[in-house]
């Protein structure tokens, strides 16, 4: 199956959170009640019932402001931290590349809440789950692209076969010259959604600059996991060497009848 | 809008002024980016605050909010001066050439006003051309005559230099050049400049006339009639243009036809005094049709009932010079002149200015009836705040109704297409459609007419009501859509044998109850009706145009003409017919909107075209066939003057010694308007008020916000009323970012949450700093948390905070239109609990 | 039960190591049923993984609270090394690994035992905080709680290696001594095998409990 990939053209985002909404109707999510906090953006993070949001984002200098509109969501890695931690593989890669969650599975563990490089999985106290984008897995099945993407009006989100997003990527991040920039495929083994941004990715609020699997998780998952049983079995090993070589530490004969006394 | 969204691709350069797209028209950005990937096109915002279009915007330039003709005269001067402008075009196709009447004065030589002002209305005598015996009006092709409306335009925007403009509108005066220079750069044959406008340039004292100014710098660039180019009203709602061509509106009756005025007793009256004649030799001047399209109307209400004649005496009759638009009505309302009023898919308790007035007014009443889709503000507005519901005689019915997506029929969108849409699910309980609601209402009251008599009697009884079955009662309980819109295209009324409009001596055979090909066919014997002549061929023999869903373009411009229909005859571009140049050649072959294949036109439905070299002058909806650079139509001066906002953070006018627009209808005057309408700031600043306020919209929500704040989801992205201000003016007041603060004008206040933001800028008014804050104006009482609610009431799932930002503005209206000046006001902001 | 048997342990002792031992191995196979996906099938008998989440966490309380009764108890026998008899026991890996003539004599615990003490206490104490972290992650700075996996895991290593090490050594691999933690009843040979300073400082202290005979002398381990 060919890797699938969304594509955020931040250039042609508007702010209109069309997407927003879309991904909430198409995912049957609540809303939640909020207030104004001095922003346009609400609700102010991601949250267990919402898996996308565009982030507002003011820069100004002295004479010039820019309003910088920014779609947050999975980004669909393909080393997945999620994926890695997740002990129940209810977060797993689909046969499209990205990572889908099947909340049947989850135990609410929120181990992939602390792995992800991009703090995109959130927690839900009421359901003890975990939720995400999972790119409109069952509408890709059904040869749709994903809500989000239906919803948009500028062309600033697209769907498509990976080596199309990308060229299609580099090719909009030259045609925009200056600072514009290709984000995703240069880490974690390349992300199924893709940025053209702007600016440099580290202009962009919540948005790391060089996102990895953390050391932290590859220590545990690719360094401890297979030590712990590697190290039980050497000791087992070496009991049952130990027994057959050595032998078990016996009482010495005399005391032994000693004691028998 | 003359063209449409999609030929928005086509331009060179797009103009965002007065409006903010980005937000309110989100689709529209799927066709300005076209314009800008595949075109290169150049994106210019020019709006007082930094707009989600600003952001998007390759050029944003700043201006005070109601100095648009300023910035706009500016650019004409730039554009003259520079000689930028399109000279054949402006030669041929525009009255440039015209001489003026010598006795007419403009404001620079007139204390700020236009000769002709007697107590705040113009005798427009002098507004007139110089004719000679023929009476055809007197031209000079070289444009040199000092009172040729070229160089009456030059003198007059000569006063308009960058650097007073700068003063005026406190736009930095490099960034008032580089805006000039963009757009009058498409004043080439082969580039195209667009406007999209909005309420931004409407509700202002000076409304029309800035579109007006805007519509003069396209016709000096050559941009009307082509491809890209064009005037493009984006409507606030997605069938305003549809109810306007239905007569939303109370000085005109469906199609733009005046309505019938008590001075014009008979039809003959009505017709001399409606249908424009001209001696020019060789313009259509269309509108000579007119008695054709009254006589069709009037067969389309009465039927064969009553004789034309007869029908035109039935017909209702305003007072001549009386106005009835919203601000009157609520006016009178208020002076307790109703007895009754039917809020009719409105909430005006929200929508209306001087919101205060509007509730109040409603107190008067004896009896309303709210058809909408929810409760709202009116509805409910005797336990509003403020209310005694004790002491309230109105007695309020509402009608629930049923949705857009809950009943069959049409909406016309921004680009006048007419798009026929079908019923997804029932209406919810005991909603009906607004239709099944009129008919109720119309067998009640026909009954109690029959019963009882009363005025007008006959002009109701009389009236023709055949849309749908009928039941055993005799009476429709469905309308049909469908037998509605082919009135409004019309049907032939007897059997006749009509010359073919466009082939002389070619006959054809109509039988009685056939439709009307097309508004060329209507005939002004009663032989025909339409119920709108601009919408006659949308459901003619092909059946129903606006449900056609075809994609293919063989235009190759983005025309679509299979696609729904568009009025006039399914027109994608009006006035098309100045897209080639005299002798039929498109002035940009790159994209022609039409082309002379050797023996017809191809391409878009051809308007005012004639053949090629025939001289026929291609604006054929005015008298004189061409475009009006000198506009003598309007109320406040053919050409547009600066005037301030009647609310304004300026002394005075440093434009003149007017100070505001001099035609403008002040409530305030004796026997005007009433106790409550003060203004602030007029004669004077008023310290108590120092800050500009506009209203605007936000893309969550639609207009008062009774569809969109039940909706939980668009709730949480927008949950209430906010005042966006600038870091400068939040230190000053010291209001941090996301406080909850009040917003106050001299007829109200409104609780906000404060969102300071780079964003919003003080500008620089000629030395001064002055600061301006924006609202948005979707909120309302009904939908927050912290009103009474009583067992049974529903509750937002998602509340929402604050009222109406009309509790702030003022009755105060264009002197055309009398839209409110609700984009500039006075306000203060301070802090909650600070006084 | 035959005459001349020596006490090890009270009962006290043996609940608290049973505790501690069975809510440690339950705490190893839930934590293997979730570090491992195939291993996940240990969660269908619990109902689930879920509940096997919860299986682990509220075992972890458990073990916990045994774990602070382990330490106190235990603290002052095995948690002090005593030099320089353990260096030399050490030294020679307690005769565990190759022929050693004369081990040296060491107390009630063995340096190998006081290491599996220690390491278990040690390691106790920080998979009990790390578990808690883990537990509530949201209420911790992401990095902390991202490196709280991998101490966690690292306890794991080692205290499932130790554990198979202790059940090795604590039944065949040195017979006699599973009675200890059993019926606390020992003989008098293995004593002296394993433990001989222990049991020459008893019987010097006459504190020695004998199974049929009268205290050596009063005022012993009383109960």
């Amino acid at each position: 199956m060919a890797q699938k990939t969304k594509l955020i053209d931040v250039s042609k985002c508007t702010g209109c959170r069309g997407c927003q909404l879309a991904c909430k109707q198409w995912n049957q999510q609540p809303a939640a009640q909020t207030e104004n906090y001095g922003t346009y953006q609400n609700p102010p993070d991601l949250q267990s019932n919402t898996w996308t949001l565009i982030r507002f984002q003011e820069i100004a200098d002295k004479d010039s402001v820019k309003w910088l509109f920014r779609k947050d969501g999975c980004m669909h890695c393909t080393d997945a931290a999620c994926v890695k931690v997740c002990p129940s593989g209810a977060l797993h890669y689909t046969e499209y590349g990205t990572v889908a969650i099947n909340n049947e599975r989850c135990i609410g563990c929120k181990e992939c809440v602390s792995a992800c490089p991009f703090d995109i999985p959130r927690y839900d106290r009421v359901t003890d789950k975990i939720y995400k984008c999972d790119l409109c897995l069952t509408r890709i099945q059904a040869a749709l692209e994903p809500a989000c993407v239906k919803a948009c009006p500028t062309g600033a989100l697209k769907f498509g076969d990976r080596a199309d997003m990308l060229k299609l990527a580099y090719k909009r991040a030259a045609e925009l010259g200056g600072n514009a920039n290709v984000y995703g495929d240069k880490f974690v083994d390349g992300t199924h959604v893709l940025y053209v941004l702007q600016e440099k990715p580290s202009t962009y609020e919540k948005l790391p600059a060089n996102p990895s699997v953390p050391l932290s998780i590859i220590a545990w998952k690719d360094l401890l996991k297979p030590l712990s049983l590697l190290a039980a079995g050497g000791v087992i090993a070496g009991s049952f060497l130990h027994y057959i070589i050595h032998g078990p530490k016996l009482p010495d004969e005399d005391q032994n009848h000693k004691g028998g006394e | 809008m003359t063209n449409h969204w999609i030929d928005f691709k086509n331009s060179d350069v797009i103009l965002i002024m007065g409006s903010n797209p980005a937000s309110n028209h989100p689709i529209s950005f799927k066709w300005i980016q076209e314009a800008i990937d595949k075109k290169g096109a150049k994106l210019v915002c020019v709006d007082p605050r930094f707009t989600q279009s600003a952001a998007k915007a390759h050029l944003y330039a700043p201006l005070r909010s109601g100095t648009d003709i300023a910035v706009l005269g500016g650019m004409i001067k730039y554009i003259l001066d520079n000689k930028l402008y399109f000279e054949e075009y402006v030669k041929e196709y525009t009255n440039s050439a015209f001489l003026v009447n010598p006795a007419f004065k403009m404001p620079g030589d007139n204390k700020g006003v236009f000769s002709g002002l007697v107590n705040a209305k113009y005798d427009k005598s002098t507004w007139t051309f110089q004719k000679d015996a023929a009476g055809i009006i007197k031209q000079d092709k070289t444009l040199r005559d000092p009172m040729c409306v070229f160089q009456l335009l030059k003198k007059h925007y000569s006063r308009y230099t960058p650097e007073l403009v700068s003063r005026i509108s406190g736009t930095p005066k490099d960034k008032l050049v580089e805006v000039y220079k963009t757009y009058a750069s498409t004043g080439k044959p082969d580039k195209a400049g667009n406007i999209l406008y909005a309420m931004g340039w409407t509700q202002h004292t000076v409304g029309v006339q800035n579109i007006r100014t805007m519509s003069m710098i396209q016709l000096l660039l050559g941009n009307v009639g082509i491809a890209g180019g064009g005037v493009q009203a984006l409507r606030g709602e997605s069938n305003v243009q549809g109810s306007t061509d239905q007569a939303l509106l109370f000085h005109i009756i469906p199609g733009y036809l005046p309505t019938p005025a008590s001075s014009l007793p008979t039809l003959k009256a009505y017709n001399e005094k409606n249908t424009p004649a001209t001696k020019q030799p060789d313009s259509l001047n269309w509108w000579k049709n007119r008695p054709k399209y009254m006589a069709s109307y009037i067969r389309a209400v009465y039927g064969t009932n009553v004789s034309l004649e007869e029908g035109y005496n039935l017909m209702p009759k305003v007072d001549t010079g009386a106005n009835y638009s919203w601000l009157v009505l609520f006016d009178q309302m208020y002076k307790e002149k109703f007895t009754g009023f039917f809020a009719w898919g409105m909430n005006p308790a929200c929508s209306g200015a001087h919101s205060n007035k509007v509730r109040k007014g409603l107190t008067k009443l004896d009896w309303m009836v709210n058809v909408n889709l929810f409760d709202n503000e009116t509805g409910s507005f005797w336990r509003g705040p403020g209310m005694d519901p004790t002491k309230i005689k109105t007695e309020v019915f509402m009608l629930p109704c049923a949705a857009s997506v809950e009943k069959e029929g049409s909406i016309t969108n921004s680009g006048r297409w007419m798009q026929w849409r079908y019923k997804a699910v029932n209406p919810p309980g005991v909603a009906l459609p607004d239709g099944d609601i009129m008919s109720e209402l119309y067998y009640k009251i026909k009954e109690l007419y029959e019963k009882k008599g009363g005025p007008l009697k006959d002009a109701f009884l009389k009236m023709t009501w055949d849309y749908g079955v009928k039941g055993f009662d005799g009476k429709i309980k469905h309308l049909d859509p469908h037998a509605i819109a082919k009135e409004i295209n019309g049907v032939f009324q007897e059997d006749k044998k009509v010359e073919n409009p466009s082939k002389k001596g070619e006959f054809k055979e109509f039988k009685k109850g056939d439709p009307v090909p097309s508004f060329a066919w209507l005939q002004d014997d009663g032989s025909t009706s339409s119920g709108n002549w601009i919408y006659c061929a949308s459901y003619a023999d092909k059946g129903n145009l606006s449900a056609r869903r075809g994609t293919k373009d063989a235009s190759g411009i983005g025309l679509y003409s299979d696609w729904s229909w568009s009025w006039p005859v399914n027109r994608r571009i009006i006035y098309n017919g100045a897209s080639v140049d005299p002798s039929g050649k498109p002035w940009n072959p790159g994209t022609p909107v039409i082309r002379w294949n050797g023996t017809k036109w191809v391409g878009d439905v051809p308007d005012g075209a004639g053949n090629p070299g025939s001289g026929r002058l291609p604006f054929i909806m005015k008298p004189d066939g061409v475009g009006s650079i000198f506009g003598p139509g309007l109320a406040d001066g053919p050409f547009p003057e600066h005037y301030e906002p009647l609310e304004c953070p300026v002394e005075k006018n440093l434009m003149s010694p007017q100070k505001n627009n001099p035609a403008i209808r002040r409530f305030d005057k004796a026997g005007v308007g009433s106790d409550i309408d003060v203004y602030s700031g007029v004669a004077s600043c008023d310290p108590r008020f120092p800050f500009v306020c506009s209203t605007y919209r936000v893309s969550e929500h639609w207009q008062t916000g009774v569809l969109t704040r039940w909706c939980p989801w668009l709730a949480e992205m927008q949950p209430g009323m906010f005042v966006e201000m600038s870091l400068e003016l939040a230190k000053e007041k010291n209001i941090k970012n996301g406080e909850k603060v009040i917003v106050k004008s001299a007829r109200g206040e409104v609780e906000a949450t404060a969102i300071v933001t780079p964003r919003f800028k003080p500008f620089n008014i000629d030395g001064n700093a002055i600061h301006q804050v924006g609202i948005p104006w979707h909120f309302g009482w009904i939908t927050t948390k912290d009103r009474v609610y009583k067992p049974g009431d529903k509750k937002a799932e998602v509340f929402t905070f604050g009222d109406s930002a009309n509790l702030l503005t003022p009755t105060i209206g264009d002197a055309n239109t009398m839209i409110p000046e609700t984009k500039a006001f006075m306000v203060n902001v301070v802090k909650k609990g600070r006084g | 039960m035959r005459k001349g048997l020596i006490q090890a342990t009270d009962a006290f002792e043996r609940i608290v190591h049973w505790s501690l031992a069975i809510s440690c191995l339950i705490l190893c196979i839930t934590g293997l049923g979730m570090m491992f996906q195939s291993f996940n099938f240990i969660g269908t008998i619990m109902g689930g993984l879920k509940s096997l989440k919860y299986v682990h966490n509220f075992t972890g309380l458990f073990f916990m609270a045994t774990l602070y009764f382990t330490i106190r108890m235990w603290w002052k026998e095995a948690g002090v090394f005593s030099m320089p008899e353990d260096m030399e026991w050490m030294m020679c890996a307690g005769g565990y690994l190759w022929h050693v003539d004369k081990v040296p004599e060491v107390g009630k615990y063995n340096p190998g035992q006081k290491a599996f003490f220690l390491v278990v206490a040690g390691c106790g104490v920080m998979m009990a905080i790390t578990g808690l972290i883990m537990w509530f992650p949201l209420s911790f700075p992401t990095e902390l709680v991202r490196w709280m996996f991998v101490l966690h895991a690292l306890g794991f290593v080692t205290i499932f290696a130790f554990f198979f090490v202790h059940l090795y050594l604590g039944t065949i691999g040195s017979p006699g001594s599973l009675d200890a933690m059993l019926s606390g009843w020992v003989t008098r040979a293995w004593l002296k095998k394993q433990h001989p300073k222990w049991l020459k400082e008893m019987e010097h202290e006459g504190k020695l409990v004998v199974y049929g005979e009268e205290k050596t002398s009063t005022g012993g381990h009383g109960h």
